[in-house]
């Protein structure tokens, strides 16, 4: 059974908002662009299994998440969600903030410093404008999870952006009577 | 009572995050709103979020802009899966693998010939204008779009609010065409406007309308744009798949109205616009 026509229009439609996924997510646009043929690739071969009442690009943005994991699996580069690790996985990263190029470095450098696990559900919500529901779907993790590495990814964002390095552990919040 | 909002600095953050992307139920919207007003400085703190979130939107939003790379548009259009698609998955190989083996021979080796990849599909014979192959893939890219299918929507909440973005709509991509826009009315031919978008095309801007069917789910579009100077202004009708293209320049603009449509329909549609196109500008 061949791919139908409709379905290769409705994927052409995701390309653009794909790529820019894609090219937030890896800051080297050939890689981006490979990662974005990969999903389209895989999309291809599963059409089948696309449900017509979901929305294609929540499914293909799925799609590249899982190739991108494949791909920093491949590569050992990936970590584990863990306050601590976190820590030292940025420290590895090296601390230059990159102070001496315009706001626009300091962004995405920044952003490539935030793990994974937060950048992804970051941008999913912020750039494309997913909700935390179609968020957990693509990436399979409960909504809390969803919230919370949202909120700890703009934390370290700031952190970052502000040339702190990011806070480790919790304090309690003091109680004022 | 505020103070005690949040028992950790983390579900502070979380809350607030929600907050500032919509995502808190109503009671807890209002419960984080009031404990903002009462506490400022927590205030500035979630601007600095709100402002990391358009410096993102402001970084990689032009990546949606660019033109789709070529080699992506020829993978979607010419990709053949290797694995037979059957929607039956293991099953349905081991099947075919059976009777390979069941039937063995030329008959098995025929099967199997079939379930390889089919070679790739020959390049796609295109328009002979590039920019109408640019319109035609416009309305691939953005009609089977739900949320963002247009730039500028014209719904508005009344009558007024609608007319004044028709307006709004048509001035802008005037502005940027440096063209007379008309906003075509297929009302008669039973499409609602839904708004339009400007778009990079080689040698200046397009300009993509998009329609609805009343009551229905069908698209079509029109792209407006300056044609290329040898562009004949003879009236041209070419099938691409499902998707059927109607283009002709006249006064100084080349319209190419796209659509999934039996050839007739279109062509109604083609007729309407051809009508109600602007007198070119006075010299």
């Amino acid at each position: 059974m061949s791919v139908p026509t409709s379905f290769r229009q409705q994927l052409l439609g995701t390309i653009p908002r794909l790529r820019r996924y894609a090219h937030s997510l890896v800051m080297d646009a050939a890689a981006a662009d490979d990662l974005v043929q990969t999903a389209l690739e895989r999309a291809l071969s599963h059409w089948h299994q696309f449900d017509q009442q979901r929305d294609l690009l929540v499914w293909v943005i799925g799609i590249a998440h899982n190739a991108h994991m494949d791909s920093l699996r491949r590569g050992g580069r990936l970590s584990i969600v863990d306050p601590h690790e976190l820590q030292a996985e940025q420290d590895r990263r090296g601390s230059d903030p990159g102070a001496d190029v315009g706001l626009r470095m300091d962004l995405a450098a920044a952003l490539q410093r935030l793990p994974v696990e937060q950048r992804e559900p970051l941008l999913l919500v912020t750039l494309e404008e997913l909700s935390y529901a179609e968020c957990a779907e693509v990436l399979r993790i409960p909504i809390g999870t969803v919230m919370s590495r949202i909120s700890r990814g703009r934390v370290a964002l700031r952190a970052l952006l502000d040339g702190r390095p990011p806070a480790p552990a919790a304090q309690p919040l003091r109680r004022v009577v | 009572m505020s103070a005690h909002l949040f028992s950790t600095p983390d579900e502070r953050d979380a809350a607030l995050s929600a907050w500032l992307d919509g995502e808190l139920p109503p009671a807890r919207r209002a419960e984080v709103e009031a404990w903002l007003q009462a506490n400022p400085d927590e205030a500035a703190h979630l601007r600095l979020w709100a402002a990391d979130r358009d410096a993102l939107r402001a970084r990689f939003g032009p990546v949606e802009a660019e033109p789709v790379p070529e080699r992506l548009q020829q993978l979607v259009w010419q990709h053949t899966p290797e694995a037979a698609p059957a929607g039956s998955g293991w099953r349905g190989r081991w099947a075919a693998a059976f009777a390979v083996f069941m039937v063995g021979g030329l008959v098995g080796a025929g099967l199997v010939w079939r379930l390889q990849p089919a070679p790739a599909a020959v390049a796609r014979a295109g328009p002979a204008e590039g920019w109408v192959q640019r319109a035609a893939l416009a309305h691939s890219v953005y009609v089977p779009e739900q949320r963002h299918p247009v730039e500028v929507a014209v719904a508005g909440r009344t009558a007024d609010e609608s007319r004044a973005q028709e307006e709004h709509l048509s001035r802008w991509l005037t502005r940027r065409l440096d063209l007379p826009v008309k906003l075509f009315d297929l009302r008669e031919q039973g499409y609602e406007l839904v708004g339009g978008r400007l778009l990079p095309d080689a040698g200046g801007p397009g300009a993509q309308l998009m329609y609805q069917a009343s009551g229905g789910s069908t698209r079509v579009t029109v792209y407006l744009r300056k044609p290329d100077e040898a562009a004949p202004a003879a009236f041209r009708y070419e099938r691409d798949g499902e998707v059927g293209l109607f283009y002709w320049v006249e006064a100084g603009t080349g319209y190419a109205l796209a659509g999934s449509l039996p050839r007739a329909q279109l062509l109604a549609l083609a007729e309407a616009i051809h009508r109600q196109q602007p007198l070119p500008a006075p010299k």
